[in-house]
């Protein structure tokens, strides 16, 4: 199984830092939660993860190679960066036989990962007419059909219900349960704390704090409080 | 909903390469409506635009008569939509991913970037050339009817008539092309339709009307002479009536309209497609 590992990661826009010397690692058989408020550079992390935007300087490997260099990409990684990412005029079905195509993955496989998702009933549909949490869903069956070892989300309990985050809490679980690796970037830190083993939490563009949520928590501070303590000293 | 397992998927031969990029992009424009809409319109405006000018073949300011050469030629090969369409369709093929924000999608299917660049033009090469049949196709077909509805018969040859077959396919598959690249480098879908009929329907015919020795080397009108479309006989602007000026061998504009794809396809490549995708 893979292991993420980010090392003196930075990123600049113009004159704006969105990530400034990052690292942390991600070990396979636990749900990390990568933590931040808005603008804290979660999404920018991810995406130079993911090889979709280029650092300026640092590494970000998974497995120990950088995701470009990865053979079969979508064999080891399934990512869900943006719920909107998807044709309107194309049905779930038709987005995940693309993918399918795409990773030579077994084509049986798309109506066990609709099932899955609990969108059997609309895989024919178009997703131009799908709500913001059915698209999360159809996000996370794409990235879970060619069978990744890791899971890398950005948001992905945005737009869904409670019965779909619920849903989705038993699915990282279940992932990182069978030696999964699973990186989910979040601001529902209630869900979270329900969710992971641990956290990353990054202000600003810089590492404030790393490891199991029981010991973020073990002065007796719930997640929610460790976070806003942790970030607000991150701005002094 | 099923029980939360993750099973294996089936092994299998992961053939990796090329062809299975082409194989996506097609998938993917066969996936939706908008490919199968551009073939319509080229089916539908075609028979539309040949009739007209059929019927006002022989009068003031029309075609020259029906019964002449150069008036089946100019009914027949004249009307060159599906060449406006194919370069329309390419554009749509690159720039759509910006516009539907599938690029990020794709680009984790297929992290080297210049390989995805190169399967879209092929695509659009394939989807430019089924527009350029499917144009070539209707406006014989209206020609030949007119042509027979008024009693002529046919004075150019099955063999010309064939060679301008091949030159509309071939002429629209570059197109095609072309029109992929440009997409990657607009991004901007709207912009770039636009620039596509601002180019194609005034610039090159201002620049031609202007410049009449430039008109061989101005790429769509190069990719009409191919069809067969004579020089002069553009569909508006000043460019049409204007005669004199040889076009391109048919290798030579073939090469040519290879090589602007090819260029535009490497400043891509070295520019805009190695932007972050955000």
């Amino acid at each position: 199984m893979a292991t993420i590992q980010i090392r003196g990661l930075v990123k600049r826009f113009g004159p704006v830092t969105a990530v400034d010397g990052l690292s942390f690692d991600v070990t396979p058989g636990t749900v990390t939660g990568f933590l931040g408020p808005n603008g804290a550079g979660k999404t920018t992390t991810l995406r130079i993860l993911l090889g979709l935007v280029t650092a300026d300087a640092g590494t970000a490997t998974i497995g120990g190679r950088r995701y470009r260099d990865l053979p079969e990409p979508l064999h080891e990684v399934g990512a869900v960066l943006e719920a909107a990412g998807f044709h309107p005029g194309r049905t779930a079905r038709a987005q995940l036989r693309v993918q399918a195509l795409a990773a030579e993955a077994d084509p049986s496989r798309i109506d066990d990962v609709l099932d899955l998702a609990g969108l059997a009933g609309a895989a024919d549909r178009r997703i131009g007419g799908f709500s913001l949490g059915m698209r999360q869903r159809l996000g996370l069956a794409t990235a879970l059909l060619a069978d990744p070892e890791v899971l890398i989300l950005d948001e992905p309990a945005n737009g869904l219900d409670p019965e779909g985050v619920r849903w989705l809490r038993g699915l990282l679980r279940g992932f990182a349960a069978e030696g999964g690796t699973v990186l989910v970037s979040s601001h529902l830190l209630a869900e979270v704390a329900q969710t992971v083993d641990s956290v990353v939490i990054v202000d600003r563009g810089r590492l404030v704090a790393a490891g199991p949520v029981a010991e973020l928590t073990a002065g007796g501070a719930g997640l929610e409080d460790a976070f806003f303590q942790l970030t607000k000293e991150g701005t002094r | 909903m099923t029980e939360l397992v993750f099973p294996i998927a089936a092994p299998g031969a992961r053939r990796g390469g090329f062809a299975r990029l082409v194989r996506m992009e097609i998938l993917k424009l066969t996936s939706t409506r908008l490919g199968y809409a551009l073939l319509a319109v080229v089916a539908g405006l075609t028979p539309v635009w040949t009739s007209i000018e059929a019927s006002r073949a022989g009068r003031p300011n029309g075609p020259a008569p029906l019964f002449t050469t150069t008036g089946q030629t100019e009914i027949i090969a004249g009307g060159v939509w599906s060449m406006i369409i194919a370069i329309v369709l390419g554009v749509t093929i690159s720039s759509g991913e910006f516009r539907h924000h599938t690029a990020t999608n794709t680009y984790l299917a297929a992290p080297d970037r210049n390989r995805v660049l190169a399967a879209k033009a092929v695509v659009g090469a394939v989807g430019g050339a089924a527009c350029g049949l499917a144009g070539y196709a209707t406006a014989l077909a209206v020609g030949l009817a007119f042509t027979a509805s008024d009693g002529y018969r046919l004075v150019i040859g099955a063999g010309t008539l064939a060679d301008w077959g091949i030159g509309r396919v071939v002429g629209a598959a570059l197109l095609g092309a072309i029109g992929v690249v440009a997409g990657s480098l607009v991004r901007s879908q709207l912009a770039a339709v636009i620039g596509v009929f601002g180019w194609t329907l005034l610039l090159e015919s201002l620049i031609g009307g202007l410049f009449g020795s430039a008109r061989p080397y101005l790429p769509y009108t190069a990719a009409t002479a191919l069809a067969g479309t004579p020089l002069g006989s553009a569909n508006f602007g000043p460019a049409r009536g204007i005669s004199g000026v040889a076009p391109l061998p048919f290798a030579a504009a073939v090469a040519y309209l290879a090589a602007i794809a090819l260029v535009g396809a490497l400043i891509a490549a070295r520019t805009t497609v190695r932007r972050d995708v955000t």
